[in-house]
């Protein structure tokens, strides 16, 4: 992805959904209709800020048969590195921004017998395309929904009045968990499993499924990292020949874009395997944070993935 | 010749436990038996709280199999603490009856199926229409390497096929049997072998013996 294929939006409206989530509708400021897309797609929002550039992904939640506008949800993050705080306190009705077009990395198996969907809070935003593309279709489905306290249920009043008797609610305030083990060791064959949420809930559905037989091919999830915060360092790129410094708020994709240099992405978000990136000399340790890379290769340290892992060194030079 | 080096045709490998499914379903007819047996061998020894997950359906009259074998192979399945061993006349009862376990059974089920290739792919196209995949399902291939062809002009199935060429159960038409392989239709390919030039036909060999 690189910024020549971003699409100008303007923001059409704003809603505060939750005390700690804003539902954003993005429509083309060319007019005309948005690329189509499928349930579970994600597009990353590039926002200009004063002192410099976000670009975080967000899930697709709208419909993906609606192509007038894109609709986001965006949960303001305690540890934001300005990303989130920018969406919600700078963006209002009449803004513009850029994105880049969907990709879609959390798709449907297409010939599942039955899809269960297990959302944690923030996490029922790609659910919401998803269940659209099921919605009326003749294969079983169902979502299981764990918020903190009913005030917290983003889109809940939506996904009742589209997807009736589909949906189940549970509530952590009123001591409501839901029973993984019940629900995944009673599913007919040819069921998937779908995931997105906090990390201790995508581990627990991971863990119970193994746990009860089932293979990975049946197990989907998506948890896009923010970028960490972490100590200062610096980066020799070999081929462009330049040091480019990474502070700490800021990731070692960040680092390079900033410093002029283009790199291929896609969800920025230590999913897609896509910014992959060459490591040729290194004295100290790589922090690997990805979700792409094997265990076995982040520990052989020959590669590294920019958009959100970095290093404790004094020397690290990159193949870019 | 276009038989050789087409990918589709399926590539079986000897049967081995898998121990992380928490069901075990198995198939065998004839001497698949015996894989089936060996597998059971070693889930004993690894887990042997296994084995009681573990169902059988077994044909034990196939050709190339004796009678005392046969009855030796169900004698032994019976000696194990398994959840059920069932004996079918024919590969035909044996795939009604694991049709109707697969629609009662669960995730984390895992399918073994043992013997002669065109039982396997009977089995696994019924395995298909339940979404099993790669990572739930194994196959041996043991027995007569006889083909099931499918006739692409009539699409008549012919069995038992031993001979490169073949004329086709139905239309009569001579097929050259292919590599190509339908996990769809569960048969290869035939197509017909003297299109261009009727009459002229390849020497007809025993090719799958």
């Amino acid at each position: 992805m690189s910024e020549a294929q971003t699409i100008a939006v303007e923001v059409t409206a704003v809603e505060e959904i939750t005390p700690l989530i804003k539902h954003f509708k993005l429509a083309p400021v060319a007019g005309g209709s948005m690329p189509a897309f499928s349930g579970g797609s994600h597009i990353v929002v590039v926002m200009k800020g004063a002192a410099r550039v976000h670009r975080n992904p967000y899930s697709l939640l709208s419909p993906p048969h609606q192509l007038a506008s894109y609709e986001i949800g965006v949960r303001r993050m305690e540890e934001s590195r300005g990303g989130s705080h920018f969406m919600h306190d700078s963006v209002r009705v009449g803004s513009r921004l850029e994105i880049a077009h969907p990709v879609n990395l959390f798709a449907l198996d297409k010939i599942a017998r039955k899809h269960v969907l297990i959302a944690g809070g923030v996490g029922i935003t790609p659910f919401m395309a998803q269940l659209e593309d099921l919605r009326g279709g003749p294969v079983p489905y169902e979502l299981h929904y764990s918020v903190r306290s009913p005030e917290h249920a983003a889109f809940l009043p939506r996904l009742l009045e589209r997807q009736h008797g589909k949906v189940r609610m549970y509530y952590d305030s009123e001591g409501q968990a839901i029973d993984f083990d019940g629900l995944l060791a009673a599913q007919p064959l040819g069921t998937h499993v779908y995931t997105c949420g906090p990390a201790g809930l995508i581990k627990r559905v991971i863990d119970t499924a193994q746990g009860c037989g089932w293979p990975d091919s049946h197990i989907h999830w998506e948890q896009f990292s923010a970028p960490p915060v972490g100590d200062a360092f610096d980066v020799f790129l070999a081929r462009s020949r330049i040091s480019v410094h990474v502070p700490p708020d800021q990731s070692l994709l960040e680092s390079v874009e900033a410093a002029g240099i283009e790199v291929p992405y896609l969800c920025r978000g230590g999913v897609c395997g896509f910014c992959q990136t060459g490591v040729v000399a290194l004295d100290g340790e790589i922090i690997h944070n990805d979700h792409f890379l094997s265990d076995a290769d982040k520990s052989k340290g020959k590669s590294i993935m920019p958009c959100v892992s970095r290093a404790r060194c004094k020397n690290l030079v990159l193949d870019l | 010749m276009l038989v050789t080096g087409i990918k589709s045709k399926p590539v079986y490998a000897p049967l081995r436990a898998d121990i992380r499914g928490r069901y075990h379903l198995m198939l065998g007819l004839g001497v698949g038996g015996a894989a089936l047996l060996r597998v059971l061998g070693e889930m004993q020894a690894a887990a042997p709280e296994a084995l009681g997950a573990a169902r059988v359906l077994f044909v034990p009259g196939a050709a190339g199999f004796s009678e005392g074998d046969a009855a030796a192979t169900v004698a032994r399945f019976k000696e194990l603490p398994l959840s059920g061993v069932r004996v079918f006349a024919d590969a035909a009862a044996l795939l009604v009856e694991f049709k109707s376990v697969l629609d009662q059974s669960l995730m984390g089920t895992r399918l073994y199926v043992a013997g002669p290739e065109s039982f396997i792919g009977r089995a696994m196209q019924i395995a298909l229409q339940f979404n099993l995949n790669k990572d739930e399902i194994r196959a041996e291939e043991l027995g007569a390497p006889a083909r099931r062809v499918y006739c692409i002009h009539c699409r008549a199935v012919t069995e038992e096929v031993r001979t490169n060429i073949v004329s086709c159960v139905d239309c009569k038409r001579w097929l050259l049997v292919r590599d190509h392989y339908s996990r769809r239709l569960a048969a290869y390919m035939g197509v017909m072998a003297d299109a261009e030039a009727p009459g002229e036909l390849p020497q007809v060999r025993e090719v799958f013996v």
